[in-house]
């Protein structure tokens, strides 16, 4: 089973990557509630918000090629959102059809910032240590058993699906030279189809290997995290930093704007 | 009989309906290693499975004096190991560390003490070094080795390997052995490989059809050409290669 797609910088040593997972959970989580309660319209703070955010992704190490291309995946979902909002305004209370309205324009501007410092975000929340550890991490934060083990299931058997892809991929490229010339969408139909046959009997493989190794519903962790004063006070600032900005910058703006 | 194995008139169907194991009744004393050989769907893997309980039939299956059902598969699992065929379903976490721990942990060890029993199972399989490597970037022989692993970081008394020479080149197969000689424990060996099989057992059984045609001392078997042939071993095959290329 192959982690790296998901777990591909998890190893790197940054001060980020050393935070207990229970920490980072609740920075990452409560940055994003300040992030997302910012009233529409007003765009200036998300220009702190970005910098704190692109500071706390240079001190990860984390490589921004890799951020960027995580983002791409989700930004066009994002982006039809933020789009669409403004053109549902237009035709509407007297306004042209057609026409743009400026507030719509900087509303729809904050909902994609909004949207994409969450995901930034969640990619970096997810970047910066082992995945299950972070499932550990939500389980010891209070997160339901029953949900604990089908996210942690989930994680390794999303693998399973992962590698069958590729192995059928590279059967079917095998007996493919350039284009396929019989009807492609029943080719990609069949491939759907056998992926998920043999993702299913290879789960009920794996599953047999985890009770014959005593499994009982909890997924063991080696490393038991030590929720450290220095994450507990790096945590606390990150907050509290989003938190004060978050009360005291619009009185601050509507004063800069005013002189 | 501590750490042997006993089964009597095991039967086991799946819900399609059509018998995989047939009335099998089978012994195998403390620190005895049996080979069991059979073509392909004689219910060889089946058998292995009812083992360890991971599915029942009817019929008795005994792991030392432990009786495998559901109130016992806590003792059973502890007692009774497990290596899959293919590494890759018995290796699901992200390093060689948290799977080989996996058992020891499940079992109620705590950390220092599954640290320590995964230090000394990779000990005994040479992989010293390799407790944070991704199991996936491993060779098939390592990861074989780490599957191994993962079942004698809980101590088994009986262990049992299904096609473990598969897929292995002849020097890996070499390793392997010398790691299986070495082990002080109850064997069952699932095998299409004939001559690693015959090398590292004390008792061969022929499997056919889910019904154990045959079991004694592997001499005695392998001179049943007929029986061999229907457990899926054509020993003229054998005699024909070493004459022409060998002898």
């Amino acid at each position: 089973m192959k982690h790296s797609f998901i777990d591909k910088h998890s190893n790197l040593d940054s001060p980020v990557h050393r935070i207990d997972p229970r920490a980072r959970l609740i920075a990452a989580f409560s940055a994003i509630v300040i992030i997302v309660s910012e009233p529409h319209g007003n765009l200036l703070p998300f220009a702190f918000y970005g910098v704190i955010i692109l500071g706390v992704a240079a001190i990860s190490k984390i490589p921004p090629a890799y951020i960027l291309k995580r983002c791409l995946v989700v930004s066009p979902f994002i982006i039809m959102a933020a789009v669409s909002y403004p053109l549902s305004l237009t035709g509407k209370d007297g306004y042209e059809a057609g026409q743009l309205l400026t507030e719509g324009v900087r509303t729809g501007l904050t909902i994609f910032l909004k949207a994409f410092f969450a995901l930034l975000l969640l990619i970096l929340l997810t970047s910066t240590g082992r995945f299950h550890r972070l499932l550990a991490g939500l389980r010891m934060l209070g997160m339901p058993r029953l949900l604990g083990i089908l996210s942690a299931l989930m994680y390794r058997y999303v693998f399973i699906l992962h590698d069958e892809l590729l192995r059928t991929t590279r059967a079917r490229d095998s007996r493919t030279p350039g284009k396929i010339r019989i009807n492609r969408f029943r080719v990609y139909g069949n491939q759907a189809a056998m992926i998920f046959i043999r993702s299913l009997d290879r789960s009920k493989m794996v599953y047999n290997s985890m009770l014959s190794r005593g499994f009982s519903g909890e997924f063991p962790d080696m490393n038991k995290s030590k929720l450290r004063t220095g994450d507990v006070l790096v945590t606390g600032f990150f907050v509290l930093l989003l938190f004060v900005f978050r009360m005291i910058n619009q009185p601050l703006i509507d004063q800069f704007l005013n002189t | 009989m501590p750490g042997g194995i006993k089964i009597e008139n095991l039967n086991f169907s799946y819900t399609t309906g059509n018998p995989i194991l047939k009335d099998i009744s089978l012994e195998v004393g403390q620190g005895e290693k049996l080979g069991i050989i059979g073509p392909s769907g004689a219910g060889k893997s089946t058998l292995l499975l009812h083992l360890n309980g991971i599915i029942a039939g009817e019929g008795t299956v005994r792991i030392g004096d432990t009786i495998v059902e559901k109130k016992s598969l806590p003792v059973i699992r502890k007692k009774m190991g497990l290596v899959f065929q293919n590494p890759d379903d018995q290796l699901f976490n992200p390093t060689v560390e948290e799977d080989v721990a996996f058992g020891p942990l499940n079992f109620g060890y705590n950390r220092q003490e599954a640290a320590y029993r995964v230090s000394q199972a990779l000990k005994a399989m040479n992989l010293e070094g390799f407790e944070n490597a991704d199991s996936h970037h491993l060779s098939l022989g390592e990861r074989k080795r780490v599957a191994l692993a993962t079942v004698l970081a809980t101590s088994p008394e009986v262990i049992a390997f299904d096609e473990p020479f598969a897929s292995l080149d002849s020097v890996m197969v070499v390793q392997l052995l010398d790691i299986i000689e070495k082990l002080d424990a109850t064997l069952v060996i699932v095998s299409q490989s004939l001559l690693p099989l015959i090398s590292c057992c004390d008792r061969l059984a022929v499997m056919v059809s889910g019904q154990i045609r045959a079991c004694g001392q592997k001499e005695e078997i392998l001179k049943n050409e007929r029986l061999m042939r229907e457990g899926g071993v054509d020993m003229d095959f054998y005699r024909r290669v070493y004459k022409k290329y060998l002898a």
